[in-house]
């Protein structure tokens, strides 16, 4: 099935002096769902987002944001975007419920009911300057999502919030989700990219690293389980059965400590087998690989050239490979 | 309400929190015009074109308040806006694109006003307000003159990187515009070179063109060409800078 597309971007370039930002980057964002833009810092994210909202005027390349151009047709396509931006700021003596009267367009949510969801209903009456990093966060996610927009670009949106405020966010944007609002998040945390984002694309240097779900990134990226246990004298038998088991890679010993490592599949194999064998060790412990294990060998690995990257259809999206 | 109507009612509530406005161009004028305005007597003298000292500060120091708008409260103002990415989020928020600059220019304007009215206020009981001989060219160079220094003030905001450069540069052409053009000594007690430096300056101008048909002294046509020059010129500047 074709998906309609939100957001498109072919060939994106945008450097500021000699230094590329951005680089010949190619980006879909489908209709309805969370999108996560990652990479390490000055990977060229928040300039892609910001050519996107008409912020930057690239210096080459195609968008099409909601069907118009973000740099000729901005006063159009603005309206219908609820933007978080990194590195911005309200005026200090703006109290929040004058933010949010600045911010609601005619046929706005109701910016209470908002407020309340997003626990700032007791700071009404508080000026921007008195209120803390994440209570900040918060009134600009509300402000982004008053207008009710078909698009929301959020840029490092739980940075500064403690854990249960972020849960809370997390709610929020999945309701957007639920309600078929496409969302295109701007994160450095996979947690939260594992947690919301249908789709992850990865960049490095301004171009697409790789992209995909989280699964099938963690699967190309960080494909290795390790199960741990203690037995200081196994039987040989033992050892042999798991070195032949689906998916092991490697069984090491170690003073007494012995280490499997394998597919997911693994794990639930050198289970069967130790239990088979006796009482399962009371220091059993299981090592799953994660979004973050696949953005580290991802991030810190050789630049995928073109081709190294298993392409589906799902994924022909992001940087020319 | 449209997003420029929201966009002047916050500025307006912004305006009368900001220490700076309550400051520079409320206080400030109104205390140096009391103590200036009291130190050369009421009786006409030559230095002061024949006029009572006074009536001369009273009508000088209304072109104070509009230095003190356009050259420091706009500049910090917008230059910290700049600063902290709050334009930013205006533009991303979708204002139309000549939104803020038409919402400065205004609050600017009716900031001015108010102090005018302010200072006019406390000057009647104190030193009694001068008769104006020619009102139609007073109004027309303090309107012109508002809307020139605003729109000076709105450039230098879009020009200075921070808001504490824009406060030091703003100083910096306040203070010698104020002493020299407007609430300092009059022209004919400073020396050669000193009017020489002083005649050109913007706030000469138009102190010149609101003093002088005000109490008598002259028409001061020139100088009310040359602010309103000033007016459309930095105006044109301004708005095409502050779009956003």
């Amino acid at each position: 099935m074709v998906k309609s597309n939100v957001v498109t971007v072919r060939g994106l370039r945008k450097a500021y002096g000699t230094r590329v930002v951005v680089d010949d980057l190619d980006l879909d964002v489908h209709a309805g769902e969370i999108l996560g833009l990652t990479g390490a810092n000055g990977a060229g994210k928040t300039t892609t987002v910001e050519c996107i909202q008409g912020l930057r005027r690239p210096d080459s390349g195609t968008l099409s944001v909601l069907g118009f151009d973000p740099v000729t047709q901005a006063a159009r396509m603005r309206p219908l975007l609820g933007s978080q931006l990194q590195d911005s700021a309200l005026p200090d003596r703006l109290r929040v419920t004058e933010a949010v009267e600045l911010f609601a367009r005619q046929h706005a949510r109701d910016g209470g009911e908002l407020l309340d969801r997003f626990g700032l209903a007791a700071r009404r009456k508080s000026a921007f300057s008195s209120l803390s990093g994440g209570e900040r966060q918060r009134l600009f996610l509300v402000l982004a999502l008053l207008n009710q927009p078909r698009l929301v670009i959020l840029d490092e949106l739980t940075q500064g919030l403690d854990p249960a405020a972020r849960r809370n966010v997390w709610d929020a944007i999945r309701q957007l989700h639920a309600d078929g609002t496409t969302v295109l998040l701007v994160t450095h945390e996979m947690v939260e990219a594992e947690a919301l984002c249908d789709r992850i694309v990865v960049l490095r240097d301004g171009r697409v690293l790789d992209s995909g779900t989280p699964a099938e990134l963690v699967a190309r990226h960080a494909n290795v389980a390790m199960v741990h246990f203690t037995w200081p004298d196994p039987p040989s038998a033992l050892l042999a059965e798991m070195r032949v088991l689906d998916g092991v890679r490697d069984v090491k010993r170690s003073a007494g400590r012995i280490t499997v490592e394998g597919s997911r599949a693994t794990i639930a194999h050198v289970g069967a087998v130790l239990v088979r064998y006796g009482p399962v060790p009371a220091d059993l412990d299981v090592q799953v690989p994660s979004l973050d294990d696949a953005m580290l060998t991802l991030l810190n690995g050789t630049p995928a050239k073109a081709g190294t990257v298993p392409v589906t259809d799902e994924q022909l999206i992001g940087g020319r490979r | 309400m449209n997003a420029m109507g929201r966009l002047i009612k916050a500025e307006m509530k912004l305006m009368v929190r900001d220490p700076l406005v309550l400051t520079f161009v409320f206080a400030f004028p109104i205390v140096t015009m009391l103590i200036i305005g009291g130190a050369f007597g009421t009786t006409p003298t030559p230095a002061f074109e024949n006029t009572n000292p006074s009536h001369w500060y009273v009508a000088s120091y209304l072109t104070v308040t509009i230095a003190a708008g356009g050259l420091v409260m706009l500049p910090v103002h917008l230059a910290s806006y700049r600063e902290r990415g709050v334009l930013r989020r205006f533009t991303a928020a979708g204002f139309p694109r000549w939104s803020f600059a038409i919402a400065q220019l205004i609050v600017g304007l009716v900031t001015v006003t108010v102090a005018c009215a302010l200072l006019l206020a406390v000057a009647a009981p104190v030193y009694g307000i001068p008769a104006l001989h020619g009102a139609w060219r007073v109004v027309a160079a303090l309107v012109l003159g508002a809307v020139a220094f605003v729109s000076i003030g709105v450039l230098l905001g879009t020009l200075l990187p921070s808001a504490r450069s824009a406060q030091a540069v703003g100083l910096l052409i306040f203070f010698p515009s104020f002493l020299l053009g407007a609430g300092g000594p009059p022209p004919h007690v400073m020396g050669h070179m000193v009017k020489t430096i002083a005649g050109p300056l913007p706030l000469t101008q138009l102190t010149d063109a609101v003093r002088d048909p005000w109490l008598g002294i002259g028409q001061a046509t020139g100088s009310l060409l040359v602010v309103a020059a000033l007016a459309v010129a930095a105006t044109a500047v301004a708005a095409r800078r502050a779009a956003l």
